[in-house]
């Protein structure tokens, strides 16, 4: 089903004639009216309206009793009264309930002065309340979770945390429990309130009963402003607004863009901008003299990474990571233009080349994000969003749940969007080509089971992927079949159908775009072929190249192949750093630039569905820090090679005029809300210039999906948590009695520094857990908590088992980016066969408590 | 610059008061002062010994703030709900809340505020913070002497305004 426009017709409030949308809710038409009507319970974000309050009562022409504007749809010709006499006493008598055992401790009260209760009975209340009784009494404030603290004294029982809870990341954690006037907000024997989105409810709360206590005091609404930016601490770049007292960061509000993150954000985002006054944070220049970090000024910081790249010249690669559009462009340029090397990359691992990138981009089969809430079938591909991109996670719940979506899920790790999924298939760690192989033959000959069924029968389909699909000696093969699947599908004719892909880093899109890639330069355009992060990796080591640029990235502990970059940083000549805060990297480095956060950062990024959007400095930037493309640009100058970029617009006049579907993208058309190049005037510029001269075949030659024929149309066999038994990989299932399992490896949420720096989030930051199914654990005797000790080779870490029911037998899962025993250290291209053992040495490790678990019942 | 005869415009005088009116003018007035001058020559002086001594103000004189405490339990009244700032026509307050500690309580309710400074070079003595204060937690004193040496030191911190003043000005009584 696609988008529908609807129908305008004509009603009058308080007899002003008033158009409005046909089926648009009565207070909503009323606004375009600039007629207010109040509401405590009405959120459209939380779904249908449930008309729980009754402060919207309205009278309307012909029908004897008041009605709940909030969930009265208009009809032609409606005639609407929200001022009578009637509707006055009613409105009176709703505050004034509300107010029986809401107690008056507005001046203590966090949300006094930003309070939709405070301003309502001001505005449509009595001054009076005839109730002389005691008033409710609860225990305040006691903490929902360790983030969120309840003061079920001031709740009005709107029931929107409750709602948002069952209704929006569906974790169904919060309830009401009693009845009547004893009714309570809480979770079942008080558990705390752990998941992914927790914080949301904090905004939702029409009073103070849910604050924040890393917010809770630190400021009144007079006190503050508002400075709107760009969360870039996951690919779904939601938008934020971020709370500023004293030139710092206090709180992170979203930004409702529907277009994007739909108003919601995730913990990470909400709280991890405590990362930012980490004793972590680098402050200054650093250089580092015989092993220790010596604080520099900027010039001689420059002078010194200028020197030392200036005399490994074209033996000098970068890897950019946290990086703006700007900021990934100048490193490019310095790498290619000022230095005449041509290594640079900005994934963790080798994906597709350029030629799939460009034919993946063609706008014709790209889905915009907000496809997803109306496609018929949306496909999750190797990725689960609730760790890689929380907000995907909640936009393909809310199709599923309000639009009827059916929704097939396709991954090696059980996923957290199994549960509402038509189709569930799982295939072996690094296997997915084997399954796209499949999947594309079956739907080219015409199957209509499974999950090719769902999607030949779907009217308008969305394929979600991740990145990391890409990855590994089958990687070509499997962003081949998902090509040929577009094809097939038809999605270049679909308005509505097409391909979104989750990358593993925030703005990896528009790194990409800009020229971060070693075979593509900015626009994707061709360029001399240089060494990927692998080869770059290897070249280190040897020898070869003897520079090292990284800009926002920590191999040490992003970057699969945790020994081989030890190795690589410690062979490397020079190495120069930009990191916001001091990492293990960081200790390898000759000079160490600070890096602004994206609170304080003037840029752009891009979205995965291709959507530019503005980062914008908000809060002061602590300690000498200066901004990345000032810094880019004078060590550009300080090489020999003047960018002539002199402030962040004309760095982005810069980006435009070298990407040219970029195009006529200035500040002001990205605005607030941001623009998909693919909106923009340059789309067919991208049609016309690389998609003629790259692959007028869009299927790369030699893949042809010619292993997967025998089994097309064939059914699907894989119930959800068997291993589907592909014809090229039989393994999967295969066991050895040596106990060896295959391997798999995921990005959790939690893992990463933000939360390590973030104190509020600290409790979540997962401890290595090796994820088992319940038929191995039970041959190899494991039971849950056990401490093991995971072995390949000479590689080994400790871990705590956890076992899941879901998973595949023979499979096993660990955590990247953990603290400790990081799975990193496995990860070389290929799904490692790894041995379960028991732990020599004894680790204290902390207990996980079940933590990654939070969003995955 | 030179100005031409046009432009000067010639503006008559009053009448010379000559004989009898200027003598008046020359001592009439002079001795009417000097008899109050004289009349007064042998009264006590009325010079207030300012430092010394001090002129009493109206008891609802606007003058330095205070902070008070509970009398029963000593708890701070100022619960850092920042009203007084919001209210400060001159936006001299700064509050900054925190939450308190129930075994070691600043104040009574569950915020107190852990910094309160009034900017005292700012502040216009009209009294808006007093009224806005939903406890009576700040009053403005009799307090006028302020002066100071340097003006960081008249930014008072809570402590100071807490701090019991040293009863300096003294109250006028009824009907005084
Ligand atoms: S806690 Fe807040 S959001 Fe939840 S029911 Fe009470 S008033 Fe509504
Ligand atoms: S003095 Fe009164 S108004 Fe000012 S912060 Fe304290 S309690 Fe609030
Ligand atoms: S807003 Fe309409 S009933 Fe609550």
């Amino acid at each position: 089903m696609s988008r529908k426009v609807p129908n305008r017709i004509t009603l009058t409030i308080d007899g002003r004639e008033i158009e409005a949308d046909e089926g648009a809710m009565l207070v909503d038409a009323a606004k375009q009216g600039d007629i207010e009507i109040p509401v405590f319970c009405y959120e459209p974000k939380l779904g249908q309206p449930v008309g729980a309050c009754r402060m919207c009562l309205v009278e309307i022409e012909g029908i004897p009793k008041l009605q709940t504007a909030c969930s009265t749809p208009v009809r032609d010709g409606m005639a609407v009264h929200t001022r009578t006499e009637q509707v006055k006493e009613a409105q009176n008598g709703i505050v004034e309930f509300l107010l029986v055992n809401h107690p008056l401790d507005c001046p203590v009260c966090d949300k006094g002065g930003e309070c939709p209760l405070q301003d309502i009975s001001m505005g449509w209340g009595n001054d009076r309340n005839r109730v002389i009784d005691e008033k409710r009494h609860f225990e305040k404030p006691v903490p929902l979770s360790p983030l969120i603290a309840i003061d079920r004294e001031r709740c009005i029982m709107c029931y929107r945390c409750v709602r948002f809870s069952q209704e929006v990341p569906e974790d169904a954690q919060l309830q009401i429990l009693e009845r009547g006037d004893r009714s309570y907000i809480g979770t079942f024997s008080e558990q705390p309130y752990i998941a992914p989105f927790s914080g949301n409810i904090i905004e939702l709360c029409p009073v103070g009963a849910l604050t924040s206590y890393t917010y809770r005091f630190r400021a009144r609404p007079w006190d503050i402003e508002q400075g709107g930016s760009v969360c870039t601490l996951c690919p779904s770049q939601c938008n934020v607004s971020f709370t500023i007292r004293d030139e710092q960061v206090k709180r992170v509000l979203a930004r409702d863009n529907p277009e994007v993150d739909d108003g919601w954000l995730c913990d990470k985002g909400r709280y991890g901008f405590q990362a930012m006054y980490s004793l972590d944070r680098v402050l200054n220049p650093l250089r580092y003299e015989g092993g220790y970090p010596v604080p520099a000024t900027w010039p001689e910081a420059i002078e010194t990474a200028a020197a030392g790249l200036r005399e490994a010249g074209s033996r000098t690669a970068a890897l950019v990571g946290d990086a703006s559009n700007e900021e990934g462009f100048i490193v490019q340029s310095i790498v290619r233009d000022a230095l005449g090397s041509a290594d640079v990359d900005s994934r963790r691992a080798p994906a597709a080349d350029r030629e799939t990138v460009v034919a993946l981009a063609d706008p014709a089969i790209s889905a915009r994000t907000i496809d997803i809430d109306t496609a018929d079938v949306v496909l999750v591909l190797g990725t689960d969003p609730i760790h890689s991109s929380p907000a995907f996670d909640l936009r393909v719940r809310k199709a599923v749940r309000r639009n009827g979506t059916a929704l097939a899920v396709a991954t090696d790790r059980p996923s957290a969007l199994d549960g509402g999924a038509t189709e569930v298939e799982r295939y072996a760690p690094g296997e997915a080509a084997n399954f796209l192989i499949e999947l594309a033959a079956a739907v080219r000959s015409g199957a209509d089971t499974g999950v090719a069924g769902l999607l030949r029968g779907a009217e308008e389909a969305v394929v979600v992927w991740g990145e990391r699909i890409g990855r590994g000696q089958k990687g070509p093969e499997a962003l081949a079949a998902l090509l040929e699947l577009a094809g097939s599908l038809g999605f270049a004719d679909r308005p509505e159908s097409g391909l979104i892909e989750i990358p593993d880093v925030a703005n990896a899109r528009g790194l990409r775009e800009v020229g971060c890639l070693p075979d593509a330069g900015p626009g994707l355009s061709e360029t001399a072929k240089g060494r990927d992060v692998e080869a770059i990796r290897a070249g280190l080591e040897s020898g070869e190249i003897d520079s090292l640029l990284l800009f926002g990235v920590d191999p040490l502990r992003d970057f699969p192949d945790t020994e081989g970059w030890r190795r690589a940083l410690e062979a490397a000549g020079h190495v120069v750093c930009f990191s916001m805060t001091a990492t293990e990297t960081t200790e390898y480095a000759d000079v160490v630039f600070p890096l602004e956060s994206h609170a304080e950062k003037d840029g752009t990024v891009t979205h995965p569905e291709g959507r530019l959007q503005r980062v914008r400095p908000s809060a002061k930037r602590p300690g000498d820090i200066h901004p990345g493309w000032m810094v880019l640009a004078e060590l550009s100058a300080a090489i020999g090679h003047e960018t002539g970029i002199n402030s962040a617009p004309e760095a982005l006049e810069a980006i435009t005029e070298a990407v040219p579907f970029y195009g006529g993208l200035t500040g002001e058309r990205i605005a607030g809300r941001g623009i998909r190049w693919q909106d923009g005037q340059a789309a067919e510029d991208f049609t016309a210039t690389l998609l003629s001269t790259t692959a007028a075949d869009p299927v790369p030659a030699g893949v042809a999906p010619a292993a997967a024929e025998g089994s097309a149309g064939e059914d699907s066999g894989g119930a959800p948590g068997g291993i589907r038994p592909t014809e090229s990989s039989p393994a999967g299932r295969e066991l050895n009695d040596s106990g060896a399992l295959t391997l798999g490896t995921y990005r959790d949420l939690w893992a990463d520094s933000t939360t390590d720096l973030s104190p509020a989030l600290n409790y979540l930051m997962p401890a290595q857990r090796l994820e088992v199914s319940i038929a191995d654990a039970r041959r190899l005797g494991l039971s849950r908590g056990d401490e093991v000790s995971v072995n390949s080779g000479e590689t080994s870490v400790n871990a705590r088992v956890a076992i899941r029911g879901a998973l595949a037998e023979g499979t096993c899962f660990l955590i990247e980016g953990t603290i400790e025993d990081n799975a990193n250290v496995f990860s070389r291209g290929e799904p490692a066969r790894v041995e379960i053992g028991r732990p020599e040495v004894k680790l204290d490790l902390v207990a996980a408590g079940g933590d990654g678990e939070a969003g995955e019942q | 610059m030179s100005i031409s005869p046009e432009e000067i415009k010639v503006v008559p005088r009053g009448p010379e008061p000559g004989g009898a009116g200027g003598a008046y003018r020359a001592f009439g007035e002079t001795l009417r002062g000097l008899r109050t001058t004289m009349g007064r020559l042998f009264d006590e002086p009325v010079t207030i010994q300012y430092p010394e001594e001090k002129t009493p103000v109206y008891p609802r004189f606007r003058g330095r703030h205070k902070l008070h405490r509970f009398e029963d339990s000593h708890l701070e009244k100022c619960v850092g709900c920042s009203l007084c700032a919001a209210a400060c026509p001159a936006e001299c307050i700064r509050v900054v809340a925190a939450e308190n500690d129930p075994e070691n309580r600043v104040s009574a309710g569950e915020r107190f505020a852990a910094v309160y400074e009034i900017n005292l070079a700012r502040c216009i003595f009209c009294g808006y913070c007093e009224m806005a204060c939903p406890f009576d937690a700040i009053t403005m004193g009799h307090d006028f002497e302020m002066a100071d040496y340097n003006r960081s030191d008249l930014i008072f911190t809570k402590e100071m305004l807490l701090a019991e003043a040293i009863d300096r000005t003294p109250l006028r009584g009824e009907g005084e």
